[in-house]
């Protein structure tokens, strides 16, 4: 198959509403896989010593979804896998909820776990969406990170 | 020399910062993405104290303060991304 082959099958989106884990669990799962690995990111109680109340999520909608589906294609040329799902949720999001839900699977478990964990990693250095944390006294921008500067090939430093 | 306009996108705190989320900017055709920046820092001067944080975008695409832009074109100022 052609590489518009491999990713034609995936499902990349953003959301407004609750992220159903299971709805994308059950897109990536096809019967020639033997594994499927999901990284569902949540948003905790608390940053930097501080109680978090809830978070705001904006995204630069069209360009996100490209880049979003930029990795997709990239996990199916880096990768030897079957399916991938990736969703990110925006607007308000309370604690405990999931802000991103990634599922990859694969005919073995070792490229899903790898493919996996480089989508959310480098979704989180690439993709434009700007997070904002609610606190008793106030709200601040989260840290982000600086994408890669134009022409560089996506890569991976150690996880935030 | 030719004038266009171009489509200014601001986003998280530099939408805040400038006021605007959305703008529309006449220049020079061909001048750079730089030149826009330089424009809205002129008169938002926090907005020019985060000048080594932000990373541009034309059309939908990371680019360099370099680039030049053109009619139509979607010039976007982004600060450190933050999503998952």
């Amino acid at each position: 198959m052609s590489e518009a082959d491999n990713s034609s099958n995936d499902r990349v989106e953003l959301t407004r509403s609750r992220i159903v884990a299971e709805s994308y669990i059950s897109h990536v799962r096809t019967p020639a896989d033997g594994a499927i690995v999901a990284f569902d990111g949540c948003v905790r109680n608390h940053s930097h010593g501080r109680r978090t109340l809830y978070l705001e999520y904006e995204a630069y909608e069209p360009m996100a979804l490209e880049k979003m589906r930029e990795i997709s294609v990239q996990l199916h040329e880096k990768f030897a896998i079957d399916r991938v799902a990736v969703v990110h949720r925006l607007g308000r999001l309370e604690i405990g909820e999931t802000s991103v839900f990634i599922a990859v699977s694969a005919a073995h478990r070792a490229p899903a776990f790898e493919a996996c964990r480089w989508a959310i990693d480098t979704l989180k250095r690439t993709v434009p969406i700007w997070k904002k944390e609610f606190f008793e006294d106030g709200a601040v921008w989260a840290e982000g990170e600086l994408p890669p500067p134009p022409g560089a090939a996506p890569s991976v430093k150690s996880a935030s | 020399m030719p004038v266009t306009t171009a489509k200014v996108l601001f986003f998280g705190r530099l939408k805040e910062l400038v006021g605007v989320s959305e703008d529309a900017y006449e220049l020079r055709d061909g001048a750079a993405i730089e030149q826009i920046f330089a424009h809205y820092a002129a008169r938002c001067p926090q907005l020019a104290a985060f000048r080594s944080s932000v990373v541009a975008s034309r059309n939908h695409e990371f680019a360099s303060w370099e680039t030049p832009v053109h009619s139509g074109d979607e010039v976007a100022f982004l600060p450190p991304v933050s999503g998952g």
